[in-house]
């Protein structure tokens, strides 16, 4: 089970760039999903990676074997990468059964018949798709083509599966169902899994690591909780989580290496950080995450519900504030009449700092009034 | 009785009010209409062929009376054109349907077969490299690739003979090969099976790389992709992956070819008839010629039309199959395209080489041999056979003055433009419409009804067809000459173009779209012109293009019908029967000039083309 490596990978199409100096390790085993809104690149690293797509320069290695250098002149074909790919539409031939299916890619490898066989019964059943083993795939639903895609890929027993939205295509619920299995199936296989995605809750819950792109540019590329803590820029910050982290102005002065008096919301506050940091010349801004704001009657600072939207198991309140509309996510169903006057807290020691010129994440720490 | 009546005014006014609901929906209007107009328009011809083909001709009388000691008159009924054609005779007229009937059709077939593979080996071919490998010049090769279609078919044979006649072969003519090289090749490369093969594969071809290329366009990239991640070979993904979906493009092209193939009647006459290779439709003319055969010309029309029915039923069965293809299309963006490095340079190179040869070289034919005044000596040039403001002297026939300031060339020249303009306009109006009628009731019998029938004239041979016509317009005299009569000739005969074309931009269009504009009040006529057509608008501008270029090009469809004055097409026939070289490659100079011009600026001003006329993408 090899490890892949890419360094400096760069795709191309005349002026536009595709993907931009990407530096990548994906380790063993890991289950990586490369995360981003359309067009940011990264369905052309995961058709770079599986040797569908040439990079324009870098190199791409599987353990210490080189699949692709510009410099070395080195182009290994897809075919010879033995990578899986689930394809966004799932690529069902039309013209071949659900078996004929699942065994093209045996046959190509000259499995014995017997062993073929074995192999497709096998996957059939894994998949609980047995019943269908002799349809067309124009017979099957979005759900079950999923499946038999699925079993198609994992049939030849890839070391590396890479998997382009597979799930994008179903609707709500058989999505998380897909999900659940998606994770089992990593575990049963103890292969190393690239997920490409632009739904971040995806990212969040499949992943043990996850690769945030935009325009080309690597933003983040680390551990899901870590990516949802400690965002590196307020790209990664506002694309992550739903609904989206408070991005708010504040104005900050240093008081000693761990804390700064910063004026937010109206209030004049101390933040103390987790870690020494130094306050850049440009300002600042809080990132707040929606459950970090604590709506209680004796709250520090003062808003009006601007909506209030329940939803069960937690409500999501947003408040006015000045011009500003922040969102809170409280525990329960709550209702608030609309404009209605109310005061909150800022909790937690999650509290992000922002630097407002090069949009890095400066530190974290907690916010104390007075 | 009163209850009774009261309620059989009831169940009238029931029926009567379900009627009206049906028909305050336009597009059952639409299915209705035309299901009965497309019945008229071909179960009356088919009627009329059945007919003739069971009554006496002139001549038929006359040879049915002494070998079988009937007493016929031209115009009983009888069997015997049956008999006569199809089975083994007697005595002296003993081979008579071998050599009208039996030997043609397996020319026919034989020539259709040839034809077939060599336009699905050069279109396909063409297809792969343009869509699915890095190959150079794209823009170039599928834009003049598609010359060869949009000329006439008989133009490719004009120019085999230009090139290939040779002093050892027919009359002697010398042509281009042996005046610049002094090599005669041998008979049956001139005249014969093998040239009528070669040109009207060729001329298909195109239609072959439109119908496969559009597929394989259409083809979700990652369907190839897929089979490559499971390290499948090239080849194996060729043979297991592509061509298997394209099948039922090829089937299509086969349809289509060997039906056209079976049917034409310009090549064979150019480059088989010398060598006395002829084919049925030759067989049908010659049958046909005078009207003294006409029972028997009618029965090797029905032969034809039922081939044309065969094959049809063999598409539809194979296409309608299980393994249904409707999951081809996808919206894969990504399409990385095979390297053929080295190569690409040679390929390159041979295509251009060839495409000039089909595409470029046949106009430049015309425009030379419009202009030596002694065939076949190219230090004879002149240009007196389009500038000449006086009689032009030498030929068997008055001629006029030159094609330029020639009053009987212009005249022909705007009759045929004014057809096919009228046609054109009639027939993609109509193509619009059906296509709308058909995909708004999709699946139902109606639908499937008018589809087929609208593809029909398809099969019927434009010979038979034209004859057809005679025989009705015989009837209806009111008809006969007339621009009337050549116009609803035209109109049905090109119906399945602008059919096709029109149902598959309408098929493409969901009803929510229509549906959006009826929520918001628009009325049906403004849901047509403002919403529908916009959105195909190309689609649907081709399916006025191909009957306009067909019509502009049509000989064997308007030869019986006509004066040979009235039309360009019909002239240059005159033309060409009676040896006027220069003038006859001069008019086809033009007809192939206004074809391409029309074309092209019709391209460039509204994107439509042939290709998507045919059914292409």
């Amino acid at each position: 089970m090899p490890k892949i490596t890419l360094t400096h990978v760069t795709k191309q199409w005349g002026n536009f760039i595709g993907v931009n100096d990407l530096n990548l390790e994906i380790e063993d085993g890991a289950f990586v999903t490369l995360l981003g809104s359309s067009g940011c690149g990264k369905t052309t690293t995961l058709r770079m990676i599986a040797g569908l797509e040439t990079p324009t320069h870098g190199e791409i290695r599987f353990d210490d074997k080189i699949m692709f250098s510009d410099e070395k002149n080195i182009n290994v074909p897809a075919a010879k990468r033995e990578v899986g790919f689930l394809f966004q539409n799932y690529a069902l031939w039309p013209h071949m059964t659900v078996t004929q299916n699942i065994a093209f890619g045996l046959e190509t490898l000259k499995w014995k018949k017997p062993e073929i066989t074995e192999r497709v019964k096998e996957m059939l059943k894994t998949l609980r798709i047995e019943q269908f083993a002799d349809r067309y795939p124009a017979e099957l639903s979005g759900g079950q083509q999923q499946r038999v895609a699925i079993a198609r890929t994992l049939a030849p027993k890839p070391k590396v599966l890479f998997m382009d939205e597979p799930l994008s295509n179903l609707d709500a619920k058989l999505r998380g169902e897909m999900r659940t299995e998606l994770k089992r199936l990593h575990r049963d296989m103890g292969a190393t899994f690239v997920y490409v995605t632009h739904d971040q809750l995806e990212a969040m819950t499949l992943s043990s690591k996850i690769c945030l792109m935009n325009e080309g540019v690597l933003q983040q590329y680390a551990p899901p909780l870590t990516v949802y803590n400690r965002p590196s820029n307020l790209f990664v910050a506002d694309f992550v989580g739903n609904p989206s982290m408070n991005i708010v102005d504040a104005k900050a002065e240093k008081k000693d290496a761990k804390t700064a008096a910063v004026d937010v919301l109206g209030k004049r506050v101390t933040f103390h950080a987790n870690e020494e940091f130094d306050l850049p010349d440009g300002g600042v801004c809080l990132g707040i995450r929606p459950e970090f704001l604590f709506i209680s009657e004796n709250g520090a600072f003062e808003g009006s519900a601007y909506s209030t939207l329940p939803a069960g198991m937690e409500t999501t309140v947003k408040i006015k504030v000045g011009e500003e509309i922040l969102s809170a996510v409280m525990f329960g169903a709550i209702d608030y009449e609309t404009d209605a006057k109310l005061r909150y807290d800022i909790t937690g020691d999650n509290i992000l700092i922002f630097d407002r010129g090069t949009t890095r994440c400066i530190a974290s720490g907690s916010i104390v009034v007075g | 009785m009163s209850k009774n009546g009261s309620e059989g005014r009831k169940s009238g006014q029931k029926l009567l009010y379900r009627a009206k609901s049906y028909f305050s929906v336009q597009a059952n209007v639409l299915i209705v209409l035309f299901a009965v107009l497309l019945l008229v328009a071909t179960a009356y011809p088919m009627f009329s062929v059945i007919r003739s083909s069971l009554t006496a001709g002139q001549m038929e009388a006359m040879m049915y009376n002494s070998l079988f000691s009937t007493k016929l008159k031209t115009g009983d009924f009888t069997w015997l054109n049956f008999k006569m054609l199809l089975t083994r005779g007697t005595g002296m007229m003993a081979d008579w349907s071998v050599m009208q009937f039996w030997k043609p059709l397996w020319n026919s077939l034989r020539m259709s077969t040839y034809a077939c593979l060599i336009a699905i080996l050069i279109g396909g071919t063409i297809a792969f490299l343009i869509t699915r490998t890095d190959i150079r010049c794209k823009k170039f090769f599928s834009s003049v690739f598609i010359f060869p279609y949009i000329m006439p078919s008989w133009t490719l044979a004009l120019v085999w003979k230009n090139v290939f006649a040779n002093s050892n072969v027919g009359t002697g003519v010398v042509g281009m090969l042996e005046s610049l090289t002094g090599i005669c090749v041998p008979a049956w490369v001139v005249y014969g099976i093998f040239p009528c093969s070669i040109v009207m594969g060729i001329h298909y071809a195109p239609f072959a790389y439109i119908l496969i290329g559009g597929t394989l366009r259409n083809m979700d990239a990652n369907l190839e992709e897929a089979a490559t991640i499971l390290q499948a070979g090239r080849g194996r993904i060729l043979r297991k992956i592509t061509i298997p979906i394209v099948m039922p493009a090829l089937f299509s092209t086969v349809l289509l070819v060997f039906s056209s193939t079976m049917a034409s009647y310009a090549v064979p006459v150019f480059v088989g008839s010398p060598a006395n290779f002829f084919v049925l439709s030759t067989r049908l003319r010659s049958l046909y010629e005078g009207g003294i055969y006409t029972g028997q010309a009618y029965v090797m029309t029905i032969a034809l039309i039922l081939f044309g029915m065969i094959l049809l039923g063999l598409n539809t069965w194979f296409t309608g199959k299980r393994k249904s293809f409707t999951t081809v299309t996808g919206k894969s963006g990504q399409v990385s395209y095979i390297k053929i490095g080295k190569f690409n340079y040679v390929i390159t190179v041979i295509l251009v080489i060839f495409l000039f040869l089909i595409s470029i070289f046949p106009i430049i034919s015309f425009a030379l041999e419009s202009m030596v005044a002694k065939q076949g000596d190219y230090s004879t040039l002149t240009l007196k056979y389009w500038l000449s403001r006086t009689e032009i002297s030498g030929y068997a026939v008055a001629v006029g003055n030159g094609i330029l300031f020639n009053r009987n060339i212009l005249n022909a020249l705007w009759g045929s433009i004014k057809l096919s303009l009228i046609v054109s306009l009639i027939v993609g109006s109509c193509g619009v419409l059906i296509g709308y009628a058909v995909a708004r009731k999709r699946g139902t019998k109606l639908a499937g009804l008018v589809s087929g029938l609208a593809f029909f004239p398809y099969l019927v041979p434009s010979m038979a067809f034209g004859a057809i016509f005679l025989a009705v317009a015989s009837k209806l005299t009111f008809l006969r000459g007339t621009l009337l009569l050549l116009i609803i000739v035209g109109g049905i005969k090109y119906l399945p173009f602008a059919t096709r074309s029109g149902t598959n931009a309408m098929m493409q269009l969901s009803g929510e779209i229509e549906e959006a504009a009826l929520i918001v009040g628009a009325s049906w006529p403004k849901r047509m012109l403002r919403i529908l057509f916009p959105i195909q608008k190309s689609a649907f501008i081709s399916g006025y293009l191909l009957p306009f270029v067909s019509c502009m090009r049509e000989l064997s469809l308007f030869v019986l019908l006509t004066k040979s004055g009235t039309l360009i097409t019909t002239l240059l026939s005159y033309f060409d029967e009676k040896a006027v070289n220069q003038m006859s490659n001069g008019i086809n100079l033009l007809i192939v000039i206004i074809v391409l011009l029309v074309n092209f600026t019709t391209n460039k001003l509204t994107g439509a083309s042939i290709d998507k006329g045919v059914g292409g993408n």
